[in-house]
């Protein structure tokens, strides 16, 4: 399949690891120009900028904190002067600081909801008003199957993927008709540096929820992602993609 | 070939009648047009019925017209082409007359504008137009004339303050006229300072909604002559259209229908304009009136400003127009309008106008428009 | 789905209801007589010229010059909130006519009738249903370019 994406901009944040790493890199190989942030790991980010052009394709590295709105709109309007033109956000930038509430300080909560949920609308707020003005884009923000489900000690993070999702389901109705797909991708557990955290009981309990027997890669979920942001997806909008090997069915 | 005369006409009063149903203001004009005819109902064989149906709440008002006159089983029908629909149904029974199926026949235009409720009237005004391009951007009937008025401006050097001397002489003959909604003089400079409504036009360029009636009572030649003294002949009918869509109208200085319809009657009466010595427009807004001098002949196309400037439109004129108030100051209700000016005329030519005589009215002229232009009516009276 | 034409639509039917198909992808059409040839804007199913009712539909480049306006304030159900609002009538150099709204690159003080115009399709974007219309703006503004007006 051809997904046609030769040429157009793209923004990936939380492009300098894992998922959004393999998002970056598989969005250059089909075409793309991929810009990505950083918010203190410049050297990978700058290692993402190498492969994509060693790709051929144009890449950018932008200091941005996902959860400033400043931020997101300077990057927006930096990646159009510097690919010419924007068609794909992936959000992805995300993290997590677990514990049950009756432990969980305020701080938690509010520094999760900023970086994700509010970092997914910073985001989606500077493109879309890029897109709604060209009538063309393709939004893709990354969820978690706990996101869809109450996971244990994650009621910050769970509310932040949850949210992320009712935010894109609203902003499908919002968009569509100016030609803007948004969808979500609800992994579950992914082999990257945030799993590699987790202690192996809730790995192996993980493992068990699946029916595959496996974890999803990061390569994985790059191909979903770059499917839903081609036209060959373009009649796909307010979808939920779950990509979790059966975990939650 | 015989003539058709009016023998009899009355007039209600015009104004916002919460008092009264749409019939119950159709039998206050029909029994005094009676009482002046000198008839009774029995000679009457039918009626025609002037109602424009979406304001009121009755549906089918020639039905409930006819009933509270006590004329059952006479024929009636209801005549509807917006503001014409008093000279439609005047053109109607005319020809009825001259067919030969009628001899007589009644002319009862009845209307009230302020039965609904007032969403509805707004919801209404947002649909005069052509709803299918236009009136999705909100055009409203100020708004198509005040487009007419900006191309006038332009293309004549006509100004607002001439298009405003058009409302002070009609408010200036309304205080004299008993039938009126409006009855007291205006001064131009508080007539400037009204609020806007759709530039270039203020709430003083616009005619007003109100309820009233009026009837005239049409006859053959023979029964004329035989029941009256005072007959008033209907010699000239004229009727055209336009494009509803003001897209796809030729210009917008003037209304083509009205030239057309002048032309026709004119012929028909052979008359020319010059031999008008009073004469009922439609000055639904005031630019209005000034393109009707235009498209009458009154006047050379784009004079029409200095004509009302010059005041020879007033008594003592080249024509005296408007001079029962016209639309701006008895008010406009939409069925009736087009009879009440056609009562006007009659008394003007008759003689019976008291302070507002036209001297020597021999030949007269009523010029009824529908919406936008999209239909008028223009008939030529005369008394011997 | 020609109830998507306009801020209140009263025309839910019409033979030419893509019209508004078209409009909501940044197309103006106007309609061709697939028999005779007749061309016109707004377009009309039937042809008045040979009275068939084959037609197609052809794209109009939406360039004109006003022809007249007003600005309305005494505003009819469903405008009030947007009212005042300037209409005009443009004359569109391709032939035919049509109504709409003087956009936010025409300040008033600059219409005068005459003028150049370019005619752009638009899409309301507070409302929950596709609604579409176009609006007058400079030549030279675009679907895609034209910066969203602000209504009301």
């Amino acid at each position: 399949m051809d997904l046609g994406l030769k040429g157009k901009g793209a923004i990936v944040t939380g492009g300098s690891l894992g998922i959004g790493t393999a998002v970056a890199i598989e969005l250059a190989r089909e075409g793309a120009n991929v810009a990505v942030n950083y918010r203190r790991h410049d050297a990978e980010a700058k290692q993402v900028v190498a492969e994509i052009e060693k790709l051929g394709r144009k890449g950018l590295a932008v200091k941005a904190d996902v959860s400033s709105y400043n931020d997101a709109m300077k990057m927006v309007q930096q990646v159009q002067e510097a690919f010419g033109r924007l068609d794909i956000l992936v959000c992805n930038a995300g993290i997590n600081w677990d514990g049950v509430i009756w432990k969980m300080s305020e701080e938690q909560w509010d520094t999760v909801i900023g970086v994700n949920l509010k970092g997914y609308f910073n985001y989606n707020k500077a493109a879309a008003m890029v897109f709604k003005d060209q009538k063309y884009g393709k939004i893709v923000n990354i969820s978690s199957i706990n996101g869809l489900r109450g996971k244990f000690a994650q009621s910050n993070y769970s509310a932040s993927k949850g949210g992320e999702i009712a935010m894109s389901k609203s902003l499908a109705r919002e968009l569509g008709v100016f030609n803007v797909n948004v969808n979500v991708v609800a992994p579950g557990m992914v082999t990257t540096d945030m799993m590699e955290n987790l202690a192996p009981e809730f790995k192996n309990k993980a493992l068990a929820e699946t029916v595959v027997g496996r974890f999803a890669t990061p390569q994985d979920c790059a191909h979903l992602v770059a499917f839903l942001c081609s036209d060959l997806a373009r009649h796909i909008t307010g979808e939920v993609v779950k990509i979790d090997g059966g975990q939650y069915i | 070939m015989s003539r058709v005369g009016i023998i009899g006409a009355g007039h209600g009063v015009f104004g916002r009648r919460s008092d009264a149903t749409v019939q119950e203001l159709a039998f206050e004009a029909f029994r005094l047009a009676i009482k002046d005819a000198g008839i009774s109902r029995d000679e009457l064989d039918a009626t025609v019925v002037a109602a424009v149906p979406e304001y009121h709440k009755q549906r089918s008002v020639a039905g409930v017209v006819q009933e509270y006159l006590n004329l059952n089983p006479k024929p009636t029908w209801l005549t509807e082409v917006a503001c014409a629909s008093g000279s439609a149904a005047i053109r109607t029974a005319w020809m009825a007359i001259k067919s030969g199926l009628h001899q007589v026949v009644a002319v009862i235009g009845c209307q009230k504008m302020t039965e609904l409720a007032t969403a509805e009237i707004l919801a209404l005004m947002g649909r005069v137009g052509e709803v299918q391009w236009e009136s999705i951007f909100g055009t409203t009937f100020p708004g198509y004339y005040a487009m007419f008025a900006t191309n006038h401006m332009h293309e004549f050097g006509t100004t607002h303050e001439q298009m405003l001397q058009v409302a002070v002489k009609n408010h200036f003959y309304g205080a004299k006229n008993p039938n009126a909604l409006f009855r007291k003089e205006i001064q131009l400079d508080k007539a400037m300072a009204s609020d806007p409504v759709a530039s270039p036009f203020c709430v003083y360029d616009c005619c007003a909604n109100a309820d009233g009636a009026a009837c005239v009572i049409l006859a053959d030649e023979s029964r004329a002559k035989a029941l009256s003294k005072k007959v008033v002949w209907l010699d000239g009918v004229g009727c055209a259209t336009a494009s509803m869509s003001v897209l796809r109208r030729p210009n917008l200085v003037g209304l083509p229908s009205a030239v057309e319809a002048g032309q026709q009657a004119f012929r028909m009466a052979r008359v020319a304009p010059r031999d008008i010595k009073v004469a009922e427009v439609h000055d639904c807004f005031t630019i209005a009136e000034i393109m009707a001098y235009e498209d009458l002949g009154f006047c050379k196309k784009g004079q029409g400003g200095k004509f009302i400037e010059e005041k020879r439109s007033y008594i003592g004129g080249e024509v005296a127009v408007n001079v029962d108030g016209g639309l701006k100051a008895k008010g406009h209700p939409i069925g009736a309008t087009g009879v009440s000016m056609a009562y006007e005329i009659v008394k003007q030519l008759r003689g019976e106008a008291g302070e507002r005589q036209v001297p020597d009215a021999n030949v007269g002229l009523t010029h009824n428009v529908g919406g936008i232009g999209q239909y008028t009516f223009v008939h030529v009276f005369r008394r011997d | 789905m020609f109830s998507w034409f306009g801020k209140v639509s009263f025309v839910p039917y019409s033979k030419v209801a893509d019209f508004a198909v078209h409009l909501k992808d940044g197309r103006m059409m106007g309609s061709r007589c697939k028999d005779c040839g007749y061309t016109t804007f707004p377009p009309r199913a039937d042809c008045p010229q040979c009275l068939s009712g084959n037609f197609e539909f052809k794209e109009y480049n939406g360039k004109g010059k006003i022809y007249t306006y007003t600005t309305i304030s005494a505003a009819p159900t469903g405008f009030e909130d947007i009212a005042p609002y300037t209409a005009a009538v443009v004359e569109l150099d391709e032939g035919g006519r049509l109504m709409a709204w003087v956009g936010d690159t025409i300040p008033l003080n600059e219409l005068k009738i005459g003028i150049p115009v370019q005619v752009v399709p638009r899409i309301f974007d507070d409302s929950p249903e596709i609604k579409v219309y176009y609006t007058i703006e400079k030549p030279g503004a675009t679907w895609k370019k034209a910066p969203s007006p602000h209504l009301g």
